[in-house]
């Protein structure tokens, strides 16, 4: 095995190996910075190119694009509060409050290195789990994974505010989330739900409008309505203390970022669950973290754990969902399927061989997804001073910038005008709920694990009855799930608990 | 704060909570109107959101009308507008911006994206942004530039054409 390990570095280290990487990670950094433009878009793209390639070069190229790209989504995340990719969702909730703070610097520094934190658990992950997480994968199935989506669905609670109201809102706007994951043909009949009479409608609402509309929008519409710079009118700050701050931030709380990892690796390795839910998770869990009712009010204004979480669990993922694509062929995410793509186009077999014939190429992924990272990490630190700037320039100037890479990414998603009325719909839903006090991350919530939720439910009751909720796994994720839920008003002290300790 | 220091705190008003959570119900009950004419299969899972959807929204309008008054929206886990301008500017700036919006979605869809882009860059700095028409004239080509070498010629991303351009048959 460690021959192996150091076969797959000598694979990637090859000149023309790890240039074709370098030319992928160029390719990565740009689709990550623009809105729309997916990694797994642009892995698709790129697939006819691995031809004439080897597999470690293939692999090499191909990772190293699709690795990179989640990292550099953050940056657009927190400078503009556009999410740069559909798993940097997250990070604009308290990435993009922070640079309005003027603390870009330091955001995108504790983005940066939880990025490549999380990127190095994922692969280390990938490295050792491969022979042993056989049964684990098996063992879960429609039901189980329903289940885990349940408590995706469950995390809502640490995404609102702890009182009735508050949480009222938040299942609210999930289930508001849920039920627009309903539009379009439902699966299993083929029948249409809420079509309007709209052919657009018959593949349902696709992530990228709705995600951009209901973030980027209302970012922009504040920042009209300030008519100032991102950073308001403060002084330029100092971006390198500033990114130094974010890193030793990520250290300061590296337990945290391993926790988030965890979550992306697991959600990762569950096919299907993809990255939009591990960064939401990722970010529940962050705000589960908080000592107290007041540190839980930070998250949301610009707290730098709401941007350690998500940045840790989106790169974490990539080993994760390689996990189950390698060993199994059965891909963790969209991504996952068009590398499988190439797998086939190499003349690769997922499964045994690559744990035994090609286990050198198999840790070349490791190596590609450590690497690429790496240098991303240490390419953006450079550039970082030149990015932060952008948020110090006339809001008036940035505006209809930001808002040809909305309406262009969101046109990406379909190439019709009416994702360009899906986006503005969003952005004006998004508007009025930050407006009026309702939270929209439920609602994305929802909307990501709607589709999972309803498939496996229903592939629950077919198969099993309602017998599936005696499996012993299931019972386990219920009483996570009850955890989950009461976790958030247990840790924080009932009133007349608080009212007793004050008063003794 | 505002430049003279002040603050506006605008409370979120019964109305409003109100408002949404009567859209709320609205949305809910047109789920559970529609699902009432799909076969169990399709139509299950809508009803089991939309019916808790409507349950929530409901108790939520109950609490807004019979409960005491919220002292704040409680903390919810998502950003906050900015509270230095005063409330109706804001308002009014927020509209002229979705109307900008709008006029960009109808431009482009009467003369597609390659056109729409440069015209909406130039016309938005010109006349919103006070830009000179120099800087105006430059920022919407380089627009227009970074749309086509990127969208066009590396990604291969087709633009449709706009729908005045295929009625008068260019």
């Amino acid at each position: 095995m460690f021959e192996a390990l150091i076969e797959g570095l000598f694979l990637v280290l090859q000149w023309k190996a790890f240039s074709l990487m370098l030319v992928g990670m160029s390719l990565g950094f740009v689709v990550g910075l623009l809105p729309g433009i997916g990694g797994a878009a642009t892995l698709a793209l790129m697939i006819p190119f691995v031809f004439k390639m080897t597999p470690a070069e293939a692999f090499a190229f191909l990772l190293g694009m699709h690795s990179v790209a989640a990292t550099t989504g953050d940056i657009t995340s927190i400078l503009f509060g556009v999410p740069g990719e559909g798993l940097s969702a997250a990070t604009v909730v308290d990435g993009y409050p922070m640079a309005k703070r003027g603390e870009a610097g330091r955001a995108l520094g504790a983005a940066l290195m939880s990025s490549l934190i999380g990127a190095l658990i994922g692969a280390v992950t990938l490295a050792i789990s491969i022979p042993i997480v056989r049964p684990l994968v098996l063992t879960f199935g429609s039901p189980e994974l329903f289940m885990l989506s349940v408590i995706g669905i469950a995390c809502i609670t640490s995404l609102t505010g702890l009182s009735a109201r508050s949480q009222i809102r938040g299942y609210a706007m999930g289930l508001l989330g849920l039920l627009l994951s309903t539009i379009g043909q439902e699966r299993q009949s083929g029948s249409l739900r809420f079509d309007m009479g709209l052919m657009y409608l018959w593949e349902g609402l696709d992530l990228v409008p709705v995600l951009v509309g209901i973030f980027a929008i209302p970012e922009l519409v504040d920042l009209a309505v300030r008519r100032t710079s991102i950073a308001g009118d403060r002084a330029p700050e100092n971006l390198s203390a500033g990114v130094i701050e974010g890193i030793k931030d990520t250290f300061r709380h590296f337990w945290l970022v391993f926790r988030c990892s965890a979550v992306g690796v697991f959600v990762g390795i569950m096919p299907g669950a993809g990255g939009g839910v591990a960064q939401w998770m990722a970010y529940a869990h962050a705000v589960q973290s908080a000592k107290d009712a007041k540190d839980r009010e930070r998250f949301g204004k610009g707290d730098v754990r709401g941007v350690l979480g998500p940045g840790a669990a989106n790169n974490s993922k990539e080993g994760g969902d390689l996990i189950p694509t390698i060993a199994f062929g059965v891909p963790g995410s969209g991504a996952m399927a068009i590398l499988l793509g190439a797998f086939m186009i190499m003349g690769l077999v997922p499964g045994p061989d690559m744990l035994t014939k090609h286990l050198g190429v198999t840790y070349s992924m490791v190596w590609t997804l450590a690497i690429a990272n790496i240098i991303t990490v240490i390419l953006s630190l450079a550039v970082l001073n030149h990015l932060a700037k952008l948020t110090y320039i006339r809001g008036e100037l940035m505006i209809p910038f930001v808002l040809l890479l909305v309406f262009v990414g969101s046109y990406t998603a379909n190439n019709q005008i009416l994702d360009l009325i899906v986006t503005f719909c969003f952005g004006l839903l998004g508007y009025l709920m930050v407006l009026w006090g309702w939270p929209r991350p439920p609602l994305v919530l929802g909307f990501v694990l709607g589709k999972l939720v309803e498939t496996y439910l229903f592939i629950s009751v077919s198969r099993y009855g309602f017998s599936w909720l005696s499996h012993p796994i299931v019972i386990l994720l219920i009483v996570v799930m009850l955890v989950v839920i009461v976790y958030p008003f247990v840790r924080e002290k009932p009133a007349w608990l608080r009212a007793s300790g004050s008063s003794a | 704060m505002s430049a003279d220091g002040r603050s506006f705190e605008e409370p979120v008003g019964l109305k409003r909570h109100l408002g949404f959570s009567i859209f709320l119900i609205l949305v809910g009950g047109y789920a559970v109107y529609s699902a009432s004419f799909w076969s169990f299969k399709t139509g299950f899972f809508p009803l089991v959101i939309a019916i808790p959807l409507i349950l929530l929204a409901l108790a939520h309008l109950l609490l807004e009308v019979f409960g005491d008054s919220e002292k704040s929206t409680g903390p919810a886990v998502d950003v906050e507008f900015s509270k230095e301008i005063a409330p109706d500017v804001a308002r009014w700036r927020a509209f002229v911006l979705f109307a900008w919006i709008a006029g960009f979605i109808l431009i482009v869809f009467l003369l597609g994206f390659p056109i729409a882009v440069p015209l909406f860059m130039f016309l938005y700095l010109k006349i919103q942004s006070g830009t000179g028409w120099l800087q105006s004239v430059g920022l919407a080509g380089g627009a227009w530039v970074f749309l086509y070498v990127l969208f066009q010629r590396l990604v291969y991303l087709p633009f449709e054409p706009g729908a005045l351009q295929v009625w008068l048959g260019f």
